[in-house]
């Protein structure tokens, strides 16, 4: 069978190609830009989250290049911080540069030279050692004498050939040292300004004996003096056994010396000569308590130690608070080296350093106790060296080769460690939290998330505290008692309190508020404390009264007629206040040599806790600003939106409008209030500029409420625009946003999924 | 009678107490909004008050005296308690005195301005030993360019040729407000001459500039680049011997500024002088008339809504602050609402929905309670560091050589674009329930008529959801011209030499940092040196901001209720 031919629809029935079209078109963007709009919306996310990933990554290492070095025996390499002009070290302080090309990273051995060391030919060296942060090379000779190189880099910019990197020697005159004419076994050597301080180990007809020297400059008229010897202590008197290794931090201060016996000697230099400040053995509880190395770690603060077994502790000097003296305390233990480590290299940049031995190497980080790279090497190395800028590795191993390797670790300090566990910081005595993100490269960082996240809780909890009991009395009573009438003018005035800028409310906080109600605390909770009973009080005597008079007011104003008298109670508590204070709060005050009447005093010496203006008191009122709208608004709608049916029902049954209220109205909007308190929670954990302004932004750890603290929110506020792009502190910010964000988005959820399924229950109800 | 009652309840209703303390919750919310907002309109307009200026006597017993001498002129600016742990280990002997008078214990606080004498804005006095407290007719309060405002007794004005207008001479006032009518018309002329003129031709010198130093950074120059940089050195010589002209005319203006000098005598007896170039304004505090006082308080407001600031922002207008907050405001909202009613439509009427979409919109609900730091986290790392490092690799190259980042620094545009980017969600979720509340037959009908779908949309759906969607943006206008935690990381700066928008071309400045009036709040709240001092200017630029933002609310809180109204009496 045959269909019937379609009858053509007739052209004036016929929709026009371009509304089609332009149908088409605006379907297609509208789908494109709505859904690239909300993918765009959401990549912001990912984007913070993509920018944290690198804090958690581990170093990587590769390695680059290898160059046969000289026919000469090495002993110390070190390199500029441009990774061009390494230098070597022979055992009789011969020091030898090596020209790389590196720009386009094909390294090329461009040549060999030598720069003289000024050194007599009388000078027979007994001991070389390298100081592989300040790159000095300390020389000492068999006749008691020293000196010290110091290997110093320039990049100059010829006009035809681009940056050229130019080493040179800075060399200390030849000075003595402890008895003439005895080798010298060990040299350290510190300087800082224009204090000067050289120590050693001598051997004296076969008994070993111990020097310090401080050098002075000489001022000349016109130029800088030439260096000459100050003052001279013989040492041995305090040695106590045979010292084996000695340390001397930039500080030039102090001498720390090492015996066979594993003890260390912490001997201060004060104006009246060398004194022994303390004496302590690392390794104590292990079989092994010798000593086989001692190096400071950048700052000379952290001393790593490791005995024969390849232990390895960390000990750093903190001011003890019993004898206020800074003194060494054991702070770290990391993981045993497989064999005796051979070498140790600081990095200049951190409180990472290089340990290794034969063709194990490891790096390894301080503060976190953390290994960031850790493995055997293609060959047997005999030093190592980090390259200044922390970005590679050099090494020289037994056949006279040079080993270029590459370092990739951005972020050493960063890590679940560092962010979330207790640490024993240099400085600080036990193991805390802290946050301390700038200060010379030398300074510890200190990166605990831990106070941060306290103060965001600490901030909140107080704002809860003032705002959670306002809004949702007010929340109650406007859905169910007020008039209609005046619903319309009073939650409109409610809500405007919501879009209050909080820069607003963070300057009446720290200008008006603080001042204001810090010194007036037991009046502020003597007036909160009047305005409740003042309340209570009048709502008890008015329900006593006969209905005629009663009913005289009509219901849904009572919020006014209460307001008046519960002012006036609350006034009455406030000027209460004053006089509390002079009565129950007499302390003696030193300075005006008298007893005054004073809650502060009070609450320092009695209580024994800090008291500051901007605290957590006033920020608790200031975020109520910001929090009581929130929790109102969406809890008043809540509780509005229960069927209209259930308030004439439970009120048909004869039950108060009260008993309706909390008996049948809450409980079926519980969880419409709920959804309430934590979006108001999210609020008040994200809130940033009343936190910056009124809280005094310190780093606090307890919830004192005369203190203030540093939230999350305001610690970003204050530290990003300072931060270096893609810097660790720049990244573990952006993880403080993920956290905020992770947080509050988790709240908000929970709070609409509870929103939406009451409204769902409310409407099968209705 | 009892028949009437059988209806009323008889009984006691059980919990009648404690809807009288849910009255109190309501009652303190209330009292605490309406007291913030009364504290901050009553300091607000306080400070364009002319207020009374005293003269205090002190009584000099126990050699109290202020700068040596028993007067001291003011304005009392606040009366307080003492408090006591804050007294100084020698003042130990008021809390005896007070016993018998209280007065003792309790101090003002005089604003006492003359700070280039004083060395400061405040004088706190004892109470108890205020002998008399006058208020003499011929005190002047003078503002000046430098060092706030004087508080002063005139004593003559010095003409440069040497002659002499005594206050005794009965054409003294009108001489001096004739001379500062001329410094001030003469200031206009030089804030034209150096803002406008002199401020074009050192933007073209700047660009030059910078021009040269990235010719001097290269190490190596080619033949045409040397010649480039010729050129930009000829540009430099000739732009400057343009400015010179300029120069020596805003010389000559200063120098004439200078000419005639103000003599007075401060309340302590000093004499003194200053150049009448440095007065900006003056009044007679304690003999103005209601009417003066009331004109006086209009022309300060106005004043303060249209003048640059001066002295780190602590003085003078906050102009700057009010402009760049408008600009960034309408250029977020130019972003904002066709994102955010793209999105909508999308979501509303050409997304199928399932779980899918509501999962999106409830995410999308959400974003609106994120912090808003998290977006300018995210301002500062995307579109300054990603997309406005990338602009200037492609289209300034050169100014990435010197390290001047163009776009890769905050900047208006970022700013306003991070704000859109926090206030995407209200629009979005605004727009939603309008689309949502236009009935179900309007769309119907249409269809029906053989519209296609955009056309329904365009020319009924859209036109009878946009109070709506008005609403939304008035209410993401609120949020924005409010929020500061943002900004801070994106371009916000506390004094910016020059407005996001001006007549040179391209009139539109995206890349410049723009002064904002709440990071004008935060600033000089919390980072001048004196901050007593300039709190009641911090307390006007509040009572601007929130008026800014309380009128846009308020609006969109009308807007809405018109439209519940509307929708409500309107059925299919």
């Amino acid at each position: 069978m045959q269909k019937p031919p379609l009858k053509a629809v007739p052209e004036r029935f016929q929709v026009a190609a371009r509304t089609l079209f332009f149908d088409k078109f605006m379907t297609g963007l509208i789908m494109i830009g709505g859904i690239s709009i909300i993918v765009a919306v959401f990549f912001i996310f990912v984007f913070i989250g993509a920018k944290t990933l690198p804090l958690f990554r581990s170093a990587d290492i590769e390695a680059k290049a290898v160059f046969a070095l000289p026919d000469e025996a090495f002993i110390f390499l070190g390199i500029d911080e441009w990774r061009e002009v390494p230098y070597f070290v022979s055992e009789n302080a011969d020091i030898y540069f090596v020209d790389l090309e590196m720009e386009s990273k094909d390294y090329e051995n461009r040549g060999t030279f030598r720069l003289p060391n000024n050194l007599p030919d009388d000078f027979v060296v007994s001991h070389i050692s390298l100081n592989t942060i300040t790159d000095e090379i300390r020389v000492g000779s068999e006749d008691g004498r020293f000196t010290i190189i110091d290997v110093n880099y320039r990049p100059t910019y010829p006009a035809d050939t681009g940056r050229i990197i130019e080493p040179s020697l800075s060399i200390l005159p030849i000075l003595n040292i402890g008895r003439e004419g005895h080798p010298i076994l060990e040299l350290r050597y510190g300087s800082r300004g224009n204090r000067r301080l050289a120590a050693a180990i001598q051997e004296v007809d076969g008994r070993t004996e111990l020097h310090a020297v401080t050098l002075a400059q000489r001022r000349g008229l016109f130029a800088a003096g030439e260096l000459t010897e100050d003052r001279r202590f013989d040492l041995t008197e305090l040695m106590r056994d045979t010292p084996t290794q000695i340390l001397i931090s930039y500080e030039a201060d102090s001498i720390l010396v090492a015996y066979e016996s594993g003890e260390v000697d912490y001997l201060f230099l004060t104006s009246t000569g060398f004194s022994l400040r303390q004496s302590f053995t690392p390794f104590e509880d292990s079989v092994e308590p010798g000593i086989v190395s001692m190096d400071f770690v950048l700052g000379d603060v952290s001393i790593v130690v490791t005995n024969s077994k390849g232990e390895m502790r960390v000990w750093s000097v903190y001011l003890d608070p019993d004898t206020s003296t800074r003194v060494f305390g054991h702070t770290k233990t990391f993981p045993a080296l497989e064999t005796p480590a051979s070498y140790f290299s600081a990095s200049r940049r951190n409180k990472a350093f290089l340990k290794g031995s034969e063709n194990f190497a490891s790096l390894r980080f301080m503060t976190t106790e953390d290994i960031r790279w850790e493995g055997t090497l293609p060959f047997n190395a005999v030093k190592g060296f980090i390259t200044p800028r922390y970005d590679g590795m050099i090494f020289l191993d037994d056949s006279n080769h040079l080993h270029f390797w590459d370092l990739d670790d951005e972020h050493p300090i960063a890590g679940w460690t560092s962010y979330f566990r207790r640490i024993a910081y240099e400085g600080r005595q036990g193991e805390i939290y802290d946050w301390q993100s700038s200060g010379p490269v030398e300074f510890e960082r200190k990166l605990s998330l831990v106070p941060l996240i306290i103060g965001t809780m600490k901030g909140t909890f107080y704002a809860m505290l003032v705002a959670v009991p306002i809004a949702l009395l007010s929340a109650i009573y406007v859905s169910q008692f007020l008039r209609p009438s005046l619903k319309r003018v009073v939650k409109p005035t409610m809500e405007i309190m919501a879009s209050l800028p909080s820069v607003v409310l963070g300057f009446f906080a720290a200008l008006w508020l603080s001042p204001l109600i810090s010194n007036a605390v037991p009046s502020v909770v003597l007036g909160i404390t009047g305005l409740f009973a003042g309340a209570l009080i009048i709502g008890i005597g008015w329900g006593r009264l006969p209905n005629h008079i009663r009913l005289r007011i009509p219901n849904g104003t009572e919020f006014i007629v209460v307001a008046i008298p519960a002012f006036v109670v609350g006034v009455m508590g406030w000027n209460l206040g004053v006089r509390i204070e002079d009565w129950l709060f007499l302390q003696y005050d030193a300075d005006l040599e008298r007893e005054v009447g004073s809650f502060r005093l009070w609450v320092v010496n009695t209580l024994g806790m800090d008291f500051e203006t901007r605290n957590a008191f006033v920020v608790g009122f200031a975020m109520g600003f910001a929090v009581i709208p929130i929790i109102f608004t969406i809890s008043e709608d809540a509780l509005s939106n229960v069927p209209k049916s259930f308030q004439s029902g439970s009120l048909a049954l004869g039950a108060s409008r009260w008993q309706t209220a909390i008996r049948v109205i809450l409980p079926t909007a519980a969880a419409g209030i709920f959804s309430a308190l934590m979006i108001g929670f999210g609020r008040a954990i994200g809130e940033t500029m009343i936190m910056v302004m009124a809280t005094g932004n310190a780093v606090v750890q307890d919830f004192n409420p005369f203190t203030g603290m540093r939230t999350l929110s305001a610690n970003i506020a204050v530290e990003l625009s300072e931060a270096e792009k893609d810097g660790t502190l720049y990244r573990t910010l952006f993880l403080c946003a993920m956290i905020l964000f992770l947080f509050t988005f988790t709240l908000n959820t929970i709070a609409e999924v509870l929103r939406q399924w009451l409204r769902k229950r409310f409407r099968a109800v209705e | 009678m009892k028949i009437k009652n059988a209806f009323v309840r008889t009984d006691k209703p059980a919990g009648e107490v404690w809807v009288w303390l849910t009255g109190l919750g309501l009652a303190i919310g209330l009292f605490m909004i309406l007291f913030l907002l009364a504290i901050i309109a009553w300091n607000g307009f306080n400070y364009f008050w002319p207020k009374k200026v005293v003269e205090i006597t002190l009584s000099e017993e126990d050699g109290y005296l202020f700068r040596g001498g028993p007067t001291v002129a003011g304005v009392i600016t606040q009366e307080r308690g003492m408090i006591v742990e804050n007294l100084a280990p020698n003042q130990g002997y008021l809390l005896d005195q007070a016993t018998d008078n209280p007065d003792y214990l309790r101090e003002i606080q005089l604003y006492t301005g003359n700070r280039d004498v004083y060395g400061q804005t405040f004088a706190y006095l004892n109470k108890g030993k205020i002998e008399s407290i006058e208020q003499p007719k011929g005190i002047l309060m003078v503002e000046r360019l430098e060092w706030g405002n004087a508080i002063l007794f005139p004593r003559k004005l010095v003409f440069a040729d040497g002659t002499e207008v005594s206050v005794e001479d009965p054409e003294f006032d009108q001489v001096l407000r004739r001379e500062l009518s001329v410094v001030r018309e003469r200031r206009s002329v030089l804030d034209e001459l150096e803002r406008r003129q002199m401020g074009r031709i050192n933007l073209r010198i700047d660009r030059a500039r910078n021009e040269l130093r990235y010719f001097n950074s290269l190490p190596v120059l080619s033949e045409r680049q040397a010649s480039e940089r010729a050129d930009y050195q000829d540009r430099i010589e000739r732009l400057n011997a343009e400015l010179q002209p300029l120069l020596d005319e805003s010389d000559r203006l200063r120098a004439k500024q200078q000419q005639v000098t103000f003599h007075f005598v401060l309340p302590d007896g000093a004499e003194r002088s200053q150049p009448m170039g440095d007065v900006v304004n003056f009044y007679y505090p304690n003999a103005m008339s209601v009417f003066d006082r009331w004109s006086w308080f209009f022309f300060k407001i106005w004043e303060f809504l249209t003048d640059y600031p001066r002295e780190a922002n602590t003085e003078g207008g906050i102009f700057p602050a009010l402009f760049g907050t408008l600009v960034m405001t309408i250029l977020m909202s130019l972003a904002v609402t066709p994102f955010g009613v793209l999105a909508a439509v999308y979501l509303r009427e050409y997304a199928k929905q399932g779980p899918l979409v509501s999962a999106v919109r409830i995410s999308i609900n959400n974003l609106a309670g994120v912090p808003a730091i998290v977006f300018g986290v995210f301002g500062l790392g995307f579109f300054i560091h990603v997309v406005g490092a990338q602009i200037d690799n492609w289209f300034f190259p050169r100014m990435v050589a010197i390290n001047t980042p163009v776009f890769g620094t905050g900047g208006i545009l970022w700013a306003s674009l991070t704000l859109a980017l926090m206030t995407v969600p209200v629009v979005i979720v605004a727009t939603e329930e309008a689309l949502a509340a236009v009935p179900r037959g309007v769309r119907e009908g249409s269809l029906a008529c053989g519209a296609s779908k955009w056309q329904t949309i365009q020319r009924l759906v859209l036109p009878a959801s946009s109070p709506g969607i008005l609403t939304g943006l008035i209410l993401a206008m609120a949020r924005g011209a409010g929020e500061v935690a943002p900004l801070l990381l994106v371009g916000v700066m506390a004094l910016a030499p020059s407005l996001p928008v001006d007549d040179l071309f391209p009139f539109i400045h995206l890349d410049r940092k723009f002064m904002h009036l709440g990071f004008h709040i935060y600033i000089v709240a919390l980072q001048s040196p004196d901050t007593e001092a300039t709190k009641p200017l911090v307390f006007a630029s509040t009572l601007v901001l929130i008026m800014l933002v309380v009128v846009l609310n308020l609006t969109a809180i009308l807007i809405r209720n018109h439209l519940r109204k509307k929708y409500m009496s309107s059925t299919f």
